[in-house]
């Protein structure tokens, strides 16, 4: 049989394309993977607190701004009057302090970017997890020294899923830890 | 053939009949001239159409990725000074009252982030202890109802509040000055402080006179006591001591009295569990009540044969010297024979029971009834010595409503128009007065008619000016209903649109001028003279008040005698008017009062406790009477009375008198906004000028036409071979009698199958979560229902979607009827998911979207779901409610998708959207908390810190919940008890909801 233009195209040509899209996609799928889950989203917030300056030099706990941990569902991003139970006195002519007195004056609360977020179908409670002894690097990485924080693990179903699978693995600082619950009405209802 | 073509030729106009030059022309063009224009290359821009095409999507690309970042994830806003008591994402309880109506109930609301989210009833409150009805669940919704006034308006125009004031304290001066009258049109008045401001009112404007009118009251049981005893206090009823309750048409446990108090009172005396401890009621009535669902005994007596029913109770009891009767009555009764109602061997018991139950025996007669039939009861309770069951410490107290004679006098005054200005305090008389008094034609003669109302009402719109009023929970106040509690109703929320308090309007009418506090120091100073100078606490007066607000009730010292009976108030009594006509017998709506909850979807939409129809009201009338009548369900009747006449719809009840057409008030507004508008159907035009709801020898008729009602449940036909008593033939009621069970307590677990499972049973060795619920308790008053639908975010669906059966509603109260038409037997069964533990909708789902959780909970997953519906068509409960639509934008043109009514919705749980299954998940959201409240202290989970909505609603404590693997804890206990069984035991699905089986108290050891 004669080889004609249309069998090489069959034959050569449209699966050597197939396999470049097939590899690239891949390629790019898991490269990007850690970006597209939030892994490094650091942006520009409204006032540049240093969390390495307050949590790690001058070693203010993190319960000490972030009061709902312990206590509720949300950490809470502390409302304006908790900055200013130091920034009354402390440091009150830098640029950044001024700007966050006139947002205290104007009573206007501060737009702060949002760094985590679950889902709006997922109940994240901290109060459960932080009772429970996990200390707050264990998901939100080493803050103390992070000049401007970004999001350092993956925020997806399948690290909750790890942790609550294999605790002894990503928080073995606690003895006799418990698995954490599997169920989906845990967090999804 | 062609000729007849020719003949029907079809023409589009005369011209083209006619054959004018222009329709040929137009014939042959396909577009008209100047249709399309010509076209011209030359005009046209050099890109071409790809290229164009190209740099727009160019140019978007770029925008897209240059100017956001596709990672951005909003901003958190906090808080910039915090109130201390605020922590974002946990719950606020504030303690208030609840002012919906005049039961006043103290009530607990909870709030997230400063928004109300839900009612409960306030557990320190004496009366409800933590209960309310399914209205006061449901009354929330009205909070955040986008048809609420949102600014003062005067006629179709919105004015500021400094110009009505202004205006208005104007007309006021005005009338005083030509000595006109000032009518002041109030509801019934519960709160000493409101009561205090009107006064105040009067002696501001001398010419001021106030009138208080309700639709619905208990104005003759009170003036029969007045006659009676010499007071119009009504000593509250002790329904935990009675041993033989006998009730005249009154629905003691639906609606009338402090409903909620006597359903908790009354089931303390249906106790299986605990101990058996039973009592026995005898319904007497010509309708069918949810009191005549609990009945253990019914007697079908028509509400115009009462009087009749109780002399001849009187008289045979007098006869077998059970009572020594007074001479007067003596003559009076001794016509009357008892043979005529009903059977003889019921008759017989209830007299038996009577007589030798004395001291322990009440007798009491419905709201509706009248006057001479409540002072006959009262001496037979007299005689029988029902007075120990009288809590004399518990009075409650009156609030005089006018009298028809002053109403008709108010009403002739206008007309002679010697009234200037009408001031309808939260009133709509409109409404409520029946239409042969004239109200609306009368107000035209007044030239300043002022409604303050929360919105537009029939009232709103016949006057000029129209005052927006605070929601009760934007409002301060106090209530008084009964002699020893104070109660205090604090505001949750800012008045969330331009509205003030009622009593700061009148306040600001009296001092002339406008303060926000102004009713908050009044009523601050009222509390000062009226509770703390009479307890005199220790405490100062501030501490003391903001400890009152903290509690929401202040219980007093009452202090009262038993009063005595006044023989001489027996002259009073009449000899009945014997009438077999037909009586129709209006009763205050089970779901929306007396018209006030009309626009509150929720309780529209909440199927009626009896019939089960949602969003409207009907005629019901017994089997017997529609085949007389010719009529079958969804055939329209015209009843008609003194010239006036309403067709209404007919629904065959079984178990109602054969001469009583049963039909229940507050339907058939016509300004009540979206929702309530034209649902149903308006009776008060037939009531006359004495106000009975009871109107004798009116005049029935078929007549042409279909409706259709939407119920939620089949009425199975009793007579039926193939479904009668299917429910008790599928083991889905279980029931007997006290008799029965005393004989062989194991009397339904004897015949049981074995049941065998082919795959290897589950173990759940944690915690496990099961329900019980006590069918003797239930009285079907569906608190849990509403309750449900607000803590898990229910949309309502419509009339329309309720009709082919789409009602979205977690839970659902089936109503069986066993037995005859006649004397059928009721038995009422709340279904919900029974989280079964080898549950058959898990088996079908082809996405394991619902599952099974460690703890023994049947799992929905929303994000999961497909849609295909298969585990709701394998769930043999039919507890599964599947998304059709949005349904919170398919109601109505999505009457409820605003920004408003969002804000009620439970931010612990999901808004489900379209194409979702959704059902009951035992409250998840309150097991979480109740477990991350336990982890937070350091404690093991206790399983009976749950209390799921439904749980926490129910007036008589019917549902519990907990961990059944808790062996000391009540649920585990409730499991095991001889009278528990499980709906549709044989299928082996092991459901988690336990159902206690109701035992009825008779005489025999048959149930029928």
């Amino acid at each position: 049989m004669k080889r004609t233009v249309l069998d090489y195209a069959l034959k050569i040509r449209l699966p050597l394309t197939l396999f470049v899209i097939a590899v690239s996609f891949i390629l790019t799928f898991y490269i990007s993977r850690a970006e597209r889950d939030g892994v490094g989203y650091s942006p520009q917030q409204p006032i540049q607190y240093s969390h390495k300056l307050h949590a790690g030099q001058m070693n203010i706990d993190c319960k000490y701004c972030h009061i709902g941990t312990e206590k509720g569902r949300h950490a809470l991003v502390p409302s304006v009057n908790i900055c200013m139970n130091c920034h009354t006195l402390a440091r009150k002519d830098r640029p950044e302090i001024i700007k966050l007195k006139k947002y205290y004056e104007e009573g206007t609360p501060i737009p702060w970017k949002r760094i985590h977020k679950v889902p709006d179908f997922t109940y994240f409670n901290h109060s459960v997890h932080v009772n429970k002894g996990i200390q707050c690097e264990t998901c939100h990485g080493d803050v103390k020294q992070m000049e401007v924080v970004s999001q350092v693990k993956d925020w997806t179903m399948t690290a909750c899923l790890d942790c609550h699978r294999q605790p002894e693995k990503f928080v073995p600082y606690i003895q006799n830890i418990k698995k954490g619950p599997e169920n989906c009405w845990a967090c999804h209802r | 053939m062609s000729s007849s073509l020719e003949k029907n030729k079809y023409w589009k106009s005369l011209e083209e009949l006619n054959n004018s030059p222009e329709s040929i022309k137009a014939k042959h063009d396909e577009f008209l001239e100047g249709v399309v224009d010509k076209f011209d290359s030359s005009k046209l821009s050099g890109m071409s159409r790809r290229k164009f095409l190209a740099v727009l999507s160019a140019s978007a690309a770029i925008a897209t990725t240059a100017c956001t970042d596709y990672r951005d994830k909003g901003e958190i806003i906090p808080y910039n000074k915090r109130p201390e008591e605020i922590l974002p994402g946990e719950t606020n309880y504030y303690a208030s009252t609840c002012t919906d109506c005049s039961l006043a109930c103290g009530i607990l609301i909870k709030t997230r982030e400063g928004r109300p989210i839900k009612i409960d009833g306030n557990p320190d409150h004496p009366i409800n202890k933590g209960k309310i009805c399914a209205k006061g669940q449901a009354s929330i919704l009205s909070l955040y109802d986008p048809e609420r006034l949102k600014e003062p308006k005067f006629g179709n125009q919105n004015i500021t509040w400094e110009e009505a004031d202004s205006k208005i304290i104007t007309a006021l001066n005005n009338a005083v000055q030509n000595g006109k009258q000032i009518a002041f049109f109030t509801e019934k008045l519960f709160s000493p402080t409101t009561k205090k401001v009107i006064d105040e009112f009067v002696k501001k404007y001398p010419t001021a006179k106030v009138y208080s009118y309700s639709l619905i009251s208990d104005k003759n049981r009170r003036d029969a006591w007045f006659e009676t005893y010499g007071s119009s206090d009504l000593p509250s009823i002790k329904w935990n001591e009675a041993e033989i309750i006998l009730s005249l048409d009154s629905d003691f446990l639906g609606v009338e009295g402090n409903f909620i108090e006597n359903m908790r009172l009354f089931s303390e005396k249906r106790e299986v569990v605990k101990k058996l401890d039973l009592n026995r009621l005898y319904v007497a009535e010509g309708r069918l009540s949810a009191t005549g669902m609990m009945a253990d005994y019914r007697i079908r007596v028509a509400p115009n044969q009462q009087l009749e029913f109780i002399y001849s109770i009187i008289n045979e009891l007098s006869n077998a010297n059970v009572i020594t009767v007074n001479s007067i009555i003596k003559s009076l009764v001794s016509n009357y024979s008892i043979e005529k109602f009903g059977s003889k061997e019921k008759i017989n018991n209830l007299l038996k029971d009577l007589s030798s139950n004395k001291g322990k025996s009440i007798i009491y007669a419905g709201d509706t009834l009248s006057k001479e039939v409540h002072i006959a009861v009262n001496y037979l309770n007299e005689l029988l010595g029902a007075s120990n069951l009288y809590d004399w410490k518990n009075i409650n107290t009156n609030s005089q409503l006018s009298s028809s004679k002053e109403i008709e006098e108010l009403i002739s005054n206008i007309n002679s128009k010697n009234v200037e200005v009408v001031i309808h305090f939260d009133s709509n008389p409109v409404y409520t007065l029946p239409s042969s008094f004239g109200y609306k034609e009368a107000l035209k003669n007044v030239s300043t008619v002022i409604t303050l109302t929360e919105s537009e009402n029939e009232t709103s719109v016949a006057g000029n000016f129209t005052l927006p009023i605070n929601h009760m929970l934007e409002s301060w106040g106090d209530a008084s209903t009964r002699n020893n509690i104070y109660s205090t109703q604090q505001p949750v929320i800012n008045p969330i649109f331009n509205s003030r308090q009622k009593e700061s309007i009148i306040l600001t009418w009296i001092n002339q001028k406008y303060d926000v506090n102004n009713f908050k120091d009044f009523l601050y100073n009222n509390f000062n003279e009226i509770i703390y100078k009479r307890l005199k606490p220790l405490v100062d007066l501030k501490l003391f008040w903001q400890t009152t607000l903290h509690d929401g009730v202040v219980k007093l010292e009452g202090s009262s005698t038993p009063k005595v009976f006044n023989v001489s108030s027996l002259t009073k009594l009449r000899m009945p008017a014997s009438s077999n006509k037909f009586t129709l017998h209006l009763t205050e709506s089970f779901l929306i009062g007396d018209g006030r909850f009309a626009n509150n979807g929720w309780l529209q939409e909440t199927p009626h406790p009896v019939t089960k129809v949602t969003w409207d009201n009907y005629a019901a009338i017994s089997p017997k009477f529609a085949k007389e009548l010719n009529v079958e369900m969804n055939d329209l009747i015209e009843i008609s009375h003194n010239d006036k006449s309403v067709s209404l719809p007919v629904l065959v009840q079984p178990g109602m008198s054969d001469t009583t057409i049963n039909v229940e008030l507050g339907y058939g507004r016509t300004n009540a906004g979206d929702v309530g508008n034209e649902v149903g159907f308006n009776l008060i035009p037939l009531i006359g000028k004495d106000l009975s709801l009871i109107i004798e020898n009116v005049s029935v008729k078929k007549v042409e036409g279909k409706y259709k009602l939407a119920s939620t449940q089949e009425h199975h036909s009793l007579d039926d071979t193939f479904v009668k008593d299917l429910h008790r033939v599928r083991k889905i009621i279980q029931e007997g009698t006290l008799k029965e069970y005393r004989k062989n307590p194991k009397f339904f677990h004897e015949q049981e199958d074995e049941l065998v499972s082919i795959t290897r049973e589950h173990e759940y060795k944690g915690v496990k979560w099961a329900m019980a619920i006590d069918l003797n308790k239930c009285t079907s008053c569906s608190a849990c229902i509403t309750s449900c639908n607000v803590e898990n975010n229910i949309p309502v669906v419509g009339k329309d979607q309720v009709l082919v059966g789409r009602e979205m509603q977690w839970m659902r109260i089936d109503r069986y009827y066993s037995g005859t038409s006649e004397d059928p037997i009721v038995s009422n069964q709340p279904m919900l998911c029974q989280h079964c533990d080898n549950a058959p909708c898990e088996n079908v789902c082809p996405v394991n979207a619902t599952n099974h959780s460690e703890d023994g909970l049947n799992q929905m997953v929303y994000n999961r779901c497909v849609g295909t519906r298969y585990c709701s068509n394998n769930c043999p409960y039919k507890v599964r409610r599947y998304n059709f639509f949005n349904f919170r934008d398919h109601f109505e043109d999505a009457y409820y998708e605003n920004n408003l009514t969002s804000m009620l919705n439970n931010p612990e749980v999901t808004v489900r959207s379209r194409g979702v299954m959704e059902k009951c998940t035992f409250c998840i959201q309150r097991i979480m908390e109740v477990r991350s409240n336990a982890i937070r202290d350091g404690k093991p989970l206790n399983g009976n810190d749950v209390k799921t909505a439904c749980q926490v609603a129910c007036p008589t404590n019917a549902i519990s919940f907990g961990d059944a693997n808790d062996i000391n804890s009540e649920i585990a206990k409730l499991r095991k008890h001889e009278l528990s069984y499980h709906v549709l035991e044989e299928l082996n699905v092991k459901p988690n909801v336990t159902y206690i089986a109701k035992l009825r108290n008779t005489h025999s050891e048959d149930l029928i």
